[in-house]
């Protein structure tokens, strides 16, 4: 037996169970996509050609939720990551002697999206909430948090909060992984702080802060659980992000065919968009 | 040895668990975590305690998490899931799963146990898909300390009439709850404003649940339906458009702009409205009738239990009313033993039952004779009956397979309007050409 055929036959039961648990669902999602299909006659749907795709790209919703996604993914991932970056280089020379305090940083990580939402509709209620009970104390006056004027900054705020510990983290490991006789030299030719960060350290870390990047982005993108459980899809549809009105498509409104082709649209997008990071990767790394 | 003691007591619990299967043959999915998931506990022993109902047909509960109850019910239904018997119904989502339940024949008495307006909670297109085992509707709860101060104190009138004057255009006096008008409660709540009124003794005089969802419409309907408001007419067109829609949402946007309502109503939903009430800071709100046990409980609600006084909603110049909506229990038309299921059903709907199941905790709506016997226990139950009978009403399309959609699509358009995102007339333009869609 070739060493190819081997390999092949070690592969199979993998390429089996993803074959099962993702191809299966993607062609049925497909197909959904495809037809004209709710709850009524989920097993006998009709094929209606690319109609709802057609109803997608025409619903002011759909590109209203794509902004949403679009603007949410991108300024929290680069919050994230700036933060993330901040933390990882200012706080390594203490967390080297001080490992515990890792485990204290990625606390946030922990909590399920959505028992985070839960726990800052309780933090940011005007009658029960802490922030508000001292802000009132203190100064007579609260915010309102998740107005339609200030609901994005605070659900931008409370992802940036919970996932800029995975940023640290990421960072925080390349940052040590960077060779000490870099460093050592560049001292030794009398380089300062900030042009060693500028020059060595960070063009270092470049590929680990891209791929944080992407993931965050990705993660931001597809929001659901948090914004969903504190304020639904927001005043006149506000905090809609795209899972959310495919969620809302799918079960509410019961247009499981409309549902699916936006499913089907956030797919390729975000293929599209692992594609070209991987490219970029790649060639950064060459 | 260990091996052998680990399979037997496999093969006894595996047992135990076959023996228990056996003993509940109809299974039944309850609405969870709450006072009727006790109530129906409590109904399905009894049941099961009778030695008329045999071995097979034993009532075996099962409940799954409220997040997303429907939805899960409906993906479950319409695949035809045997893994229930019966099933929870709402008034509101009967059209939705109508296709997938069976008709029900109640018991006789059934309609001088609940009255015919109750028991038309579960119906479909005329026909009766199950027995109504909770009631809801929506109840004003003030506080009465304050308004019984602001009726003596005619020192306050004149800056009473000049608050609403300001606001409503129209000079208003401070009046008893139970004769107020929307006009009054939204003078009551300016009043009690304290960015509008610095001597307020709370923050907001009411407050709204302005949340994008489904079940806030609910609560907000009663309001344009006292002006006339309904969402279809008799021919099937939209009326959506309406003078009735524009007065609710006018007097609901004045309330917003001048602050009267938290300021973020617009993440509130039943238990931001109880939490912003029950700490003492409104003075009036409009809520569903199943508040009223925490909020009227010293224990649960120390700050205002003692002066929470309930009665039904303002009037408007079409009358008085409130949305009114049941939730039941039906038969699935895929269940393994739907005779079963119906039996249990049809006892639900005895005196016995709905006696049983409102003093666990449940809230049917009962007649006067009925609730009569439960009436020391239960006072609550009391103007339940009353209020759904007097005031009750159900949107025209309101049990259709697409009125939870219909309630979707409001929420958000009027959702829209209120916190400034678009125009009146835009929200309902949108509005109604949703729902002419939805509902064609």
């Amino acid at each position: 037996m070739t060493t190819r055929q081997e390999n092949r036959i070690l592969a199979a039961p993998v390429v089996l169970f993803l074959l099962a648990m993702l191809g299966f669902p993607t062609i049925i999602d497909i197909i959904y996509s495809l037809s004209e299909v709710s709850f009524e006659n989920l097993r006998s749907p009709s094929f209606n050609g690319g109609q709802n795709f057609v109803t997608v790209f025409n619903d002011a919703e759909f590109w209203s939720a794509s902004w949403f996604s679009l603007k949410f993914g991108v300024t929290t991932a680069f919050a994230e990551c700036a933060l993330g970056l901040i933390l990882a280089v200012y706080l390594a020379p203490i967390i080297r002697n001080n490992n515990w305090m890792i485990a204290v940083l990625i606390m946030p990580m922990i909590i399920a999206p959505v028992m985070m939402g839960l726990m800052y509709r309780l933090v940011l209620h005007e009658f029960v909430g802490s922030l508000p009970h001292y802000l009132y104390t203190w100064f007579n006056w609260s915010p309102a948090f998740l107005s339609r004027e200030n609901v994005f900054l605070t659900v931008f705020t409370i992802e940036t909060l919970q996932w800029t510990p995975f940023a640290f983290l990421l960072f925080y490991m390349a940052y040590q992984a960077i060779p000490s006789d870099m460093r050592e030299a560049a001292a030794v030719d009398g380089t300062r702080p900030w042009r060693m960060f500028w020059y060595i350290e960070l063009p270092q870390m470049a590929p680990t802060i891209a791929v944080g990047f992407f993931i965050r982005f990705i993660d931001g993108f597809r929001v659901f659980d948090n914004i969903f459980v504190l304020t639904g899809s927001g005043a006149g549809g506000s905090t809609t992000s795209l899972s959310i009105y495919i969620y809302l498509s799918f079960f509410r409104s019961g247009d499981i065919g409309k549902a699916l082709a936006a499913s089907v649209v956030l797919f390729c997008v975000a293929f599209v968009i692992l594609f070209f990071a991987g490219r970029f990767l790649r060639r950064k790394r060459a | 040895m260990t091996v052998k003691r680990y399979l037997l007591g496999a093969v006894a619990a595996a047992a135990l668990c076959t023996a228990t299967a056996s003993n509940a043959e109809v299974t039944v999915l309850g609405w969870p975590g709450g006072p009727e998931e006790v109530a129906l506990t409590a109904a399905a022993e009894l049941y099961n305690s009778n030695p008329a109902v045999s071995e097979e047909n034993k009532v075996k509960l099962i409940f799954f998490s409220r997040e997303g109850f429907f939805d899960k019910l409906q993906a479950d239904l319409a695949a035809g899931t045997d893994a229930f018997d019966a099933n929870l119904l709402a008034t509101y989502s009967i059209g939705r799963y109508a296709p997938y339940m069976k008709t029900v024949t109640l018991s006789d008495n059934a309609a001088d146990v609940f009255g015919e307006s109750v028991l038309s909670t579960m119906q479909f297109e005329g026909k009766q898909y199950g027995v109504p085992t909770d009631l809801s509707l929506h109840f004003l709860y003030y506080r009465s300390d304050l308004n019984e101060a602001l009726l003596v104190d005619e020192s306050q009138h004149a800056k009473y009439g000049d608050i609403s004057e300001k606001y409503l255009g129209a000079r208003l006096s401070p009046k008893d709850p139970d004769s107020w008008t929307w006009q009054d409660f939204a003078a009551n709540a300016l009043y009690f404003t304290k960015s509008i009124n610095p001597d307020s003794p709370t923050r907001y005089g009411t407050v709204l649940q302005l949340k994008n969802l489904l079940f806030n419409m609910m609560v907000f309907h009663s309001l344009p339906r006292s002006y006339g408001a309904d969402w279809m007419d008799a021919d099937g067109n939209i009326t959506v458009d309406s003078d009735a829609y524009r007065e609710a949402l006018g007097l609901f946007k004045i309330l917003v702009d001048a602050g009267a309502t938290p300021n973020d109503s617009f993440s509130y939903e039943y238990a931001e409205a109880n939490a912003a009430f029950g700490a003492g800071q409104v003075a009036a709100m409009v809520q569903w009738n199943a508040a009223a046990a925490d909020l009227k409980d010293p224990d649960k609600t120390p700050v205002t239990a003692e002066v929470t006084s309930t009665i039904a909603p303002p009037t408007g110049p079409e009358g008085r009313f409130t949305h009114v909506h049941g939730l039941g229990i039906g038969v699935n038309a895929s269940g393994k033993n739907p005779e079963g299921a119906e039996a249990f059903v049809r006892w639900l709907s005895t005196a016995e039952a709905a006696q049983t199941y409102a003093l666990n905790g449940g809230a049917p709506g009962l007649t006067s004779d009925a609730v009569a016997e439960i009436a020391e226990q239960r006072p609550d139950l009391v103007p339940l009956g009353e209020y759904a009978s007097s005031y009750g009403f159900v949107m025209n399309g309101g049990t259709s397979a697409k009125a939870l959609s219909v309630y979707e699509l409001q929420a958000k358009e009027f959702t829209g309007f209120l916190s400034g995102g678009k125009s009146l007339d835009e929200a309902l333009s949108a509005t109604s050409d949703g729902m002419a869609e939805l509902l064609k």
